[in-house]
């Protein structure tokens, strides 16, 4: 393969929270997966898609939001625990800082009128955004009638029953494993 | 926990919500809105229903990970003490979330190439799938409920949705024509 030496040298620390820094400034409107791999396999050659694939499936396997994961994923593959701390701060800091000034704006002028009534209209958008995000993963999960009873019976829970979400996990959660756990010689 | 009275006990009350729930942010953690929604709402009234909606339409809007709801939603919970207990607040929440699921993450990429085949890890992925898209579904609507009150805001919110999901229009555009909808008072709450 010549794809390894076309891949560039291993980021240090400092590149890896500029690179980092970059991916999160992007992604102003979504879309961080799109802009992590634009910038990290595709302008830095960094990591082969192959292996950005690889880190996308762990990071999206364990709890935590994604794109932090990510970060974490990325750094501790170039620079073990150093790089991951780099990473995660160069996705957070900025965008952080950023957030609680808007915040603190926020609560400061969020009374005045005209304020309100434009924040009315951007909460109706963005509640339509929070409503795709299940219809956006139905389709993995289409052709699977167990994996959809499972998902219903989760859903009728939290939304009928008013079942604590931790309490919904931790039984739904176990008998699902035992469903899905991989039988005899078969290999995941 | 009994209404805090001091800004330290607010502050830690926000570290101790978050801190327990970090683990169990699957799916990216859009998972646990209804759950932020329930304990910063109705439960701990550190913000109301309309900063809720507000806040997690500024937080989806800005750069970053949409996940930094929660730095908001502590910030609105120290804000009572005054803006400094605010930040104080704000930061310690983003970290309570995060602390736990970035060292399981940081374990999880240093160890994975062990792990890769292991049947729980199978397992976990293909169980842990079907109980994400119910808590989205169910996510989803409560966002709704909390952010619509009016039978345009519903349309809106619908219109949008499926644009979402048959377009590869940047939803930053969608926010930007609703806000303004909304200034010119055509979107009401």
């Amino acid at each position: 393969m010549t794809q390894e030496q076309q891949l560039s040298r291993p980021p240090g620390r400092k590149a890896l929270f500029r690179g980092m820094l970059q991916v999160a400034l992007s992604s102003f409107g979504g879309g961080m997966s799109a802009w992590s791999q634009r910038i990290v396999v595709e302008q830095r050659r960094w990591m082969s898609n192959e292996s950005f694939i690889t880190g996308l499936t762990v990071a999206r396997l364990f709890p935590g939001p994604n794109q932090i994961n990510m970060a974490v994923y990325i750094g501790a593959q170039f620079q073990r625990l150093a790089g991951a701390i780099a990473a995660v701060s160069g996705i957070l800091l900025v965008p952080f800082s950023l957030l609680m000034l808007i915040g603190v704006i926020y609560f400061q002028f969020h009374s005045i009128p005209a304020v309100d009534r434009v924040l009315t209209g951007v909460v109706a958008a963005a509640a339509g955004m929070a409503l795709s995000m299940g219809f956006k993963i139905l389709n993995v999960y289409w052709r699977d009638p167990l994996a959809l009873l499972l998902a219903a019976v989760t859903f009728v829970a939290l939304e009928f029953f008013h079942i604590h979400l931790i309490t919904v996990v931790l039984s739904i959660g176990p008998v699902a494993m035992l469903l899905y756990w991989p039988r005899g010689a078969q290999r995941g | 926990m009994a209404d805090p009275t001091s800004g330290f006990e607010t502050l830690l009350q926000v570290i101790v919500t978050f801190l327990r729930l970090s683990l169990f942010s699957l799916g990216g953690g859009n998972t646990l809105l209804a759950e932020y929604h329930h304990l910063a709402v109705d439960k701990y009234h550190w913000i109301t229903n309309t900063q809720f909606a507000d806040i997690y339409a500024l937080a989806e809007a800005a750069p970053g990970p949409s996940s930094m709801i929660v730095g908001l939603l502590g910030l609105g919970a120290g804000w009572h003490h005054g803006p400094l207990w605010g930040l104080i607040s704000g930061f310690s929440a983003e970290v309570a979330i995060l602390l736990p699921s970035t060292v399981v993450m940081v374990m999880a990429a240093l160890s994975w190439n062990k792990l890769k085949d292991a049947p729980v890890r199978v397992a976990f992925e293909k169980g842990l799938g079907p109980v994400t898209l119910g808590i989205l579904f169910s996510v989803g609507l409560t966002v709704l409920r909390t952010a619509d009150h009016h039978w345009l805001a519903y349309v809106v919110s619908v219109l949008v949705c499926a644009l979402m999901l048959f377009t590869r229009i940047s939803p930053l555009y969608f926010m930007v024509v609703a806000g303004v909808l909304g200034g010119l008072g055509i979107i009401q709450r």
